[in-house]
């Protein structure tokens, strides 16, 4: 364990050494008027310190961080600001965009002012939930997926390969998960989409579909030993042996992982879900060229991306960004190939659709 | 008091400590956890989270931030809510028991009903969210606690002594400056306490209410996403510390200034 | 014999409202001298020229207070609860409409944890107050009284580190791999762990721990201010500890009681974070469900403006009735 954070100081060491060689690539040569500020709402770790005092420097834009825990606050918060927002970049999560235009909340992206864009795997950038309307709406920079965590004391790998493990009898009491990500899963197991596109035409079909998910997890409660929310909880339940797997997101497991504990994720047979945070441009932002001068800017490099990465726990978007990161750190945030061909990534368009029937599906599972 | 009861309480009392202290202890304790996430076992021991409490300027001066925000809106909470405490303690009148049921209501609205209802209201008003914001926001949602402890406190004020010093010559202002502030002193340190507390362990009103200056707990939470690290409990057993020897100090410094006024 | 006990306490009052006669005499000129200064006499005959005038003064400052700083986002909250889209997005008409009510009467699943919530918040009233009472009892009787305030703000350090750290650390107490679990293991008593987690138990330890500060400052307070005097009487009349609890103690103190009680019940009517992090699959509280409007979808705000409206009126309803029931008991005390 020691060796491990002995380590983890190094990449630190490490980042803020490239944080200077870093300096004055392209990005910064076509000269903006200087100064200014570009104000941003994200998650802690999402704008690296070496990279913000780096980019302070060289442009004289101030960066002004705000930082937020979750995609609901940051929508309910730009909501209450409406017109004059004092934002100018968000960070939401790809799946998440509709509610975010439908409101008038978000300016279309135009790639063209971003001559990093492509630095950015295609996989993402230009992938079938990027685009709405016809345009893009954000720039991707870190990814998650669902993955089946396990202690590896108790469970084995291939008992991982399903996520019918989650809901045997053997480890009753002994699970955790998310209810609403769960039910898209659960879906997914019996053969559905999980996204609900497919349905658009056929709302009755979708509504049996979630009533059978949703009798599905109400038979399955009293096997259940926590709905969580938070990253944090479910790290927490592991090390406290109050479960021994659950449904989790990529990057709070790989943060386990790089500690030590005996815990391990795939991507069971049935099939998960992953979706994509990206850096986002208010509606009426009011430094708006100075946030494409930031968004290019922290495009520049897969050793940005890397960075990023490490700190959170997520996949980088970023092309070369792998090439920066340790064995040890590639192990937590990449999968075998075969297990990644039953990946898909969450999609918004039938959203509205999707949330009116599970959402009501989670009040009566928690009420059950 | 028999001394068998006595028995009995002092008992329930420090089993009360117990149960208060225990889970504090623990959290100190995983201060010092060499590891990314606080829990059993703990192998080895380190410092090192310390050392980046204190390299890190965003910790202490979210800290201040709070502190300046605790303050200003105990102070305005204090002012309101002996007033509207004198007022309701005073001769009856017709809309007393709406008045009393309106002071209550920021107490009994749910925190995120009220931290958007005050974000919606700021803006109808044109206040930038920010530190007056919150300092505004909190300030208005302790005045109830106020006013409930000094009303309690109020209720038991002889009249006899308000008429006494009227009998004196003391118009109504120093009559209370002189006789009813004095007789609150308890209620208003316990308020004030009160008041600090909450406004020190808010979290959803000021982060809706706030700009991009992190209070302690909106630094804690957006902390909190990339896991429980000891880190957060060596913030917090900072804090502990450094709240600690602020109320020393005061309590050190207002006895002075007590013994001071007694020598001269 | 009560108005013997009245006046008593006047005096004893009296003493301690008195204080010090040195600083006593040097307040004296200090206050006199700014009463006879001339500014202060024509601003206070300005303002107190008649008692009318002192009381719509008195008056005025809360009112409009009232009604500018709590009614108005509480309105905001309600005009809200009786549209059908909020915030507006842009070119939407927004609408009137009594559905988001009707949502809520409309099934069982939201009218369980409203009631639940209830209940679970009386309940945990009660067990707070039980288990503070001795508490405070105890430190207001039988703690030297210059030592009360540092004995009284070393219960509330714990308070300082926060609702989130304090949450967390209980979890590691109660955890399978927790203290607790740890300790009984070592001394032999359980071979497996005992899940206390995510139940009603770990629930209720969380929140008791929250609430014990709310009930603690009230109660201290009232049984602070009850003369010893009091129940040493009651004792010379020869009244076991029982009776002079029950007669003399106890129905002294319902002003605190009445006080911390109303808060810990409204106040844990609304807990959020506790409940969700320390609760289980069957405990959600109401306050979760009303959280949930906000964090989802953008059009659900009515909703949850609806549903808190409901859960308040509610609450203050109880707490209004319990209040009526309160000071009865103390007029009958009175008597």
């Amino acid at each position: 364990m020691k060796k491990l954070i002995l380590n983890r100081r190094a990449f630190l060491g490490t980042a803020a050494a490239t944080g200077a060689t870093l300096a004055s690539p392209a990005y910064l040569r076509r000269s903006y008027a200087a100064g200014g500020e570009v104000n941003i709402w994200t998650y802690a770790n999402f704008v690296p310190d070496e990279f913000k005092e780096q980019f302070e420097s060289e442009t004289g834009i101030k960066v002004n961080v705000r930082l937020v825990d979750d995609q609901g606050k940051q929508f309910n918060l730009l909501a209450a600001e409406a017109d004059n927002p004092t934002v100018d970049i968000m960070t939401v999560a790809g799946h998440r965009f509709l509610q975010f235009i439908d409101s008038d909340l978000l300016a279309p992206m135009d790639p063209t002012r971003l001559s990093n864009w492509g630095n950015i795997n295609p996989v993402y950038s230009e992938s079938d939930w990027s685009t709405i309307n016809g345009n893009k709406w954000g720039a991707p920079i870190l990814s998650g997926m669902e993955v089946f965590a396990y202690n590896t004391e108790v469970i084995s790998p291939e008992e991982a390969t399903t996520w019918d493990t989650l809901f045997s009898d053997k480890y009753a009491g002994q699970s955790a998960y998310v209810l609403q990500d769960m039910l898209s899963i659960v879906m997914l197991m019996k053969g559905y989409d999980g996204n609900m596109v497919a349905y658009l035409d056929d709302p009755e079909k979708a509504a049996a579909i979630v009533a059978e998910a949703r009798d599905f997890l109400i038979e399955k409660k009293p096997l259940v030993r926590k709905y969580y929310d938070g990253g944090a909880e479910v790290q927490q339940m592991f090390i406290n042996q109050d479960i021994v797997m659950a449904c989790a997101w990529n990057g709070p497991i790989a943060s386990l992982m790089s500690d030590g504990f005996p815990v391990a994720m795939s991507i069971p047979k049935q099939g998960s879900y992953g979706f994509v945070y990206t850096y986002n441009i208010a509606n009426n932002a009011p430094n708006e060229d100075n946030a494409y001068t930031f968004l290019n800017a922290i495009l520049a490099s897969g050793e940005i991306g890397a960075s990023m990465s490490r700190a959170s726990g997520f996949i980088s978007t970023y092309k070369d960004a792998s090439q920066h990161l340790t064995d040890a750190e590639k192990a937590s945030t990449s999968f075998p190939e075969e297990e990644l061909a039953n990946m898909r990534f969450f999609r918004a368009e039938a959203n509205k659709m999707k949330y009116e029937l599970v959402d009501p599906a989670v009040e009566e599972i928690k009420a059950a | 008091m028999t001394r068998h009861t006595r028995l009995v309480m002092s008992m329930i009392y420090w089993a009360f400590v117990l149960y208060i202290f225990v889970p504090l202890i623990l959290m100190i304790t995983m201060g010092f956890k060499d590891s990314k996430f606080i829990g059993f076992p703990i192998r080895s021991w380190t410092l090192d989270w310390y050392v980046e409490v204190f390299k890190d300027s965003e910790v202490l001066s979210a800290f201040g931030y709070s502190m300046l925000i605790g303050v200003s809106s105990t102070l305005i909470s204090l002012v309101v809510g002996i007033w509207i405490a004198v007022l309701l303690n005073g001769r009856g009148f017709i809309g007393k028991g709406l008045i009393y049921g309106l002071t209550l209501l920021p107490a009994l609205i749910p925190g995120i009903i009220s931290a958007i209802s005050f974000r919606i209201y700021a803006q109808l008003w044109g206040i930038p969210p920010g530190t007056g914001a919150i300092i505004w926001c909190h300030a208005v949602h302790n005045v109830p606690f106020v006013m409930l402890i000094v009303a309690a406190r109020l209720s038991t004020l002889p009249k006899s002594h308000l008429d006494a010093a009227q009998d004196l010559g003391a118009d109504p202002i120093i009559a209370f400056l002189r006789v009813t502030l004095p007789y609150l002193r308890p209620a208003l340190i316990g308020g004030g306490i009160f008041c600090m507390l909450i406004s020190f362990d808010d979290f959803v009103r000021s982060f809706f209410l706030g700009g991009y200056q992190p209070t302690l707990p909106v630094l804690i939470f957006a902390k909190l996403r990339s896991g429980m690290s000891p880190e957060i409990n060596a913030i917090a057993t900072v804090v502990l510390v450094l709240t600690g020897l602020l109320g020393i100090w005061a309590e050190r410094t207002t006895r002075r200034m007590k013994q001071g006024k007694l020598q001269s | 014999m009560s108005g013997k006990v009245q006046t008593s306490a006047a005096t004893l009052a009296g003493e301690r409202g008195a204080g010090n006669r040195t600083g006593e005499r040097e307040g004296r000129s200090f206050w006199g001298a700014i009463a006879a200064s001339q500014l202060y006499q024509t601003f206070s005959n300005a303002l107190l020229s008649s008692p009318r005038r002192q009381f719509v003064i008195l008056l005025a400052f809360p009112v409009l207070w009232v009604l500018t700083q709590h009614l108005g986002p509480m309105l905001q909250m309600f005009y809200v609860s009786f549209v059908d889209a909020y915030p507006v997005s842009r070119g939407y008409e927004q609408q009137f409409t009594f559905d988001n009510y009707a949502r809520f009467f409309g099934s069982a699943i939201f009218v369980m944890p409203f009631f639940r919530t209830l209940a679970f918040a009386a309940t945990l009233t009660l067990a707070t107050l039980v288990l503070t009472y001795p508490v405070a009892y105890f430190l207001a009787r039988h703690v030297k009284r210059s030592n009360q305030m540092v004995f009284l703000l070393l219960l509330l350090i714990p308070f300082w580190v926060g609702e989130i750290v304090r949450t967390y650390a209980i979890m590691i107490l109660l955890g399978n791999n927790g203290a607790v679990n740890l300790a009984l293991k070592w001394l032999g008593l359980i071979d497996r762990p005992i899940p206390f987690m995510y139940t009603g138990f770990s629930l209720s330890v969380g929140i008791i721990y929250l609430s014990a500060l709310y009930m603690l400052l009230p109660l201290y307070s009232a049984l602070e201010k009850l003369p010893r005097s009091y129940t040493e009487a009651a004792a010379d009349l020869g009244a076991g500890p029982w009776t002079r609890f029950w007669k003399v103690t106890l129905p002294l103190s319902l002003e605190g009681i009445s006080s911390g009680a109303t808060l810990v019940f409204l106040i844990s009517t609304g807990y959020y974070a506790t409940p969700v992090l320390l609760g289980g699959p069957s405990t959600t509280v109401f306050a979760e469900t009303i959280a949930g409007f906000f964090h989802t979808a953008g059009d659900e705000w009515p909703t949850g403006a609806a549903f808190a409206c409901l859960m308040f009126v509610t609450a203050l309803a109880i707490s209004l009735a319990f209040g009526r029931l309160m000071t009865r008991l103390q007029k009958g005390v009175r008597k």
